[in-house]
């Protein structure tokens, strides 16, 4: 009977136990994880900040989950360190647990501000449950927020302060946010829609110091102007969560990389989620895609090949869909291709509808989309992207408002 | 368990399927009144046209695993252990269309519904009649369709019916080989005469 270790409770460790149980119903099987909040959905943080959704709504298992699962649950408790050749961790309570098969699902931490006053109370991080607790404490009297960063999380931190009414600047480094999402003509859309809404973008621009005597009272710009915000939210962006990996221990890049069967170098021993560095589907080359659905799925995969399954993951795929207060947009893949001649762009507005698309190809292949307004249709593209085979149909057709998977029928 | 099963090359567009599906959502559940309610009563099936001008009814699929179902951000969508039908809390739901984008067949749709809180936004798709099997009665769709593009069945049979379709036409197409052994010319003439008899 092996010993099975997950570390962290978030989707990839969460579905990776329920992996394993369904396969081995009893060997035994630890979970080491940070947070002591039941498992929860981290996306719908930011609406818990907006006051969209209670925090008890957070939850996406029962309470007695682990209990029923038949698993040794040490919650509340952070491995500190790994010993790969006593197949060992760890914790910071001092506890140690030897495996015969570990899943580091550990996931990312939010990347810090090292500016001069940076711990100040009022600037925040939005990562944890917690963290949102924290904010949502601290809004009465917030006038002015500023939020550092346009990536997925800045931008959703911004959104959510908007929501509720209060003014946002954000300092970005390109001239609109979710750069990494879209392309620069669905990007300048989006700046615009936020903007009506009361959001102020700068560009170019960096916090060198944070001003108060207790909590943020105003941040000081790299080009000496002072703004006065009662608020700071960092999103610049997160690294994945490997303290407690000896150095040179197994092999890493911008995460743990891992193998088809989401096997690390060392044997025994998988990673999965935004911990993870895996092939992406159309990039052909292992890259970190830190959202949701793929740390689902690599959990689901990893859980099964830790418990004996060979299961192969196929690689992931960048996606994202976001509701901007009247505007959808859906985005997937390659949005920003190299400069090469066999990528080929499509492009496609109806004004009347609201709608911008544009679709990347490869050598016939469908390699990336941006779409916004009318994204129902969007998951037939992107199982497109993701099978990878050349199109059957005319590329143009992809293209229209109109698009839907009859479509790619004869 | 029986399943609605598409047939397209049946299908002439006539998009009886999406109306009475609308109505069989409706809270009336009659046409008269569905007409009158308000938010609008919308259909979960989806006649789409193909590009040689053919109607394709589209609905959910009920997949197994569900990709839809480990998208969903706040676990909203689940498979009922009894019919294996793949729904949608809509208490839960938060409209985020994660599952839009993870549906290959493109079959959800956002709007309100007389069964979610009021006003609120919520995904929709096909719940496989649930209610109306439970009365004893095929979905709404399938009773709708006068061409049989839809009928409701036990998977293996249609799948059985289909391979004997497909085997007739072959055989059809292409005559037995003049040049078999006459042992084999003898069984296949028992095998006819058997046929035969069972048609009859
Ligand atoms: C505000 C916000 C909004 C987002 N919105 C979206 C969205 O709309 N769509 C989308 O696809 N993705 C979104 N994401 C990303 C998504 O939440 C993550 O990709 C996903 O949660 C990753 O899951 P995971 O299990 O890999 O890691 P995590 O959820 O980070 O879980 C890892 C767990 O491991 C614990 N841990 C870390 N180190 C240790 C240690 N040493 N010992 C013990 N435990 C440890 C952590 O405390 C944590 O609980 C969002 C993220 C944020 C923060
Ligand atoms: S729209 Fe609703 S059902 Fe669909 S993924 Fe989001 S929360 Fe789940």
């Amino acid at each position: 009977m092996p010993a099975y270790l997950v570390i962290g409770n978030g989707i990839a460790g969460i579905n990776a136990l329920e992996a394993i149980r369904s396969l081995d119903p009893r060997s035994p099987l630890t979970l080491i994880a940070e947070e002591d909040f039941p498992p929860y959905s981290r996306p719908l943080i930011s609406l818990v900040l907006e006051g969209a959704l209670p925090p008890e709504r957070l939850p996406i298992r029962p309470p007695d989950f682990y209990r029923r699962l038949g698993v040794r649950a040490l919650v509340g408790q952070r491995v500190v360190e790994l010993d790969p050749k006593a197949a060992r961790v760890r914790t910071d309570r001092g506890e140690q647990v030897a495996y015969d098969r570990l899943l580091i699902a550990s996931g990312a931490h939010p990347r810090t501000v090292e500016a001069p006053g940076h711990q100040l109370a009022g600037i925040f991080c939005l990562r944890t449950q917690a963290q949102v607790q924290a904010m949502r404490a601290h809004l009465p009297g917030v006038k002015r927020a500023v939020v550092l960063g346009g990536g997925l999380v800045g931008f959703k931190a911004a959104y959510a302060l908007l929501r509720q009414g209060i003014a946002v600047t954000m300092l970005i480094r390109s001239p609109h946010p979710l750069s990494q999402q879209v392309d620069p003509e669905a990007g300048a859309l989006i700046r615009r829609e936020l903007e009506r809404h009361g959001l102020e973008v700068r560009v170019g621009v960096e916090v060198s110091a944070f001003l108060g005597s207790k909590a943020v009272e105003a941040v000081e710009l790299s080009d000496g102007e002072r703004l006065a915000c009662q608020m700071v939210v960092v999103g610049k962006g997160v690294r994945p969560a490997v303290d407690f990996l000896p150095p040179e221990a197994v092999r890493t890049d911008s995460g743990i990389l891992v193998d088809q069967h989401l096997q690390t170098s060392l044997e025994g021993v998988y990673a999965a989620g935004d911990v993870a560095q895996a092939r992406d589907l159309v990039r052909g080359q292992p890259w970190v895609n830190a959202i949701w659905p793929v740390a689902a799925e690599q959990g689901m995969i990893a859980g099964a090949n830790l418990a004996g399954r060979p299961v192969v993951y196929r690689g992931s795929l960048g996606r994202n869909v976001i509701r901007i207060f009247t505007l959808d947009l859906m985005t997937a893949g390659l949005v920003n291709p190299p400069r090469q001649d066999d990528y080929q762009v499509l492009t496609h507005r109806d004004p009347r509808r609201g709608t911008y698309r544009r679709l990347v190809l490869h050598r016939q292949r469908l390699v990336g989309m941006v779409l916004l307004g009318r994204v129902e249709q969007g998951g037939v593209l992107l199982a497109l992207i993701q099978r990878g085979l050349p199109l059957e149909v005319d590329p143009q057709r992809l293209l229209e408002p109109t698009f839907n998977f009859a479509s790619l029928l004869p | 368990m029986k399943k609605v099963i598409i047939h397209p090359e049946r299908c002439v567009g006539c998009l009886q399927c999406m109306l009475a599906c609308a109505v069989a959502h409706s809270a009336s559940r009659n046409l008269v009144g569905a007409l009158q309610e308000e938010p609008r009563p919308r259909p979960r099936i989806h006649v789409g046209v193909t590009p040689s001008g053919r109607g394709f009814p589209n609905r959910c699929r009920h997949c197994d695993p569900a990709p839809c179902m480990a998208a969903c951000l706040p676990g909203a969508i689940f498979r009922d252990p009894t019919t294996a039908t793949v729904l949608i809390d809509p208490d839960r739901c938060i409209a985020c269309a994660s599952c839009a984008m993870a549906c290959p067949f493109g079959v959800l749709r956002f709007h309100p519904t007389f069964q979610a809180p009021p006003g609120k936004e919520v995904a929709v798709k096909c719940d496989n009649c649930d209610q109306r099997q439970a009365q004893g009665l095929p979905p709404a769709c399938v009773e709708a369709c006068l061409t049989r593009a839809l009928t409701f069945e036990e998977p293996d049979q249609a799948l059985k019916r289909q391979t004997d379709r497909i085997s007739r036409l072959v055989l059809e197409a292409v005559p037995y080989a003049e040049d078999l052994p006459a042992s084999l010319s003898l069984l296949r003439a028992l095998k006819q005469a058997t046929a035969e008899m069972n048609r009859r």
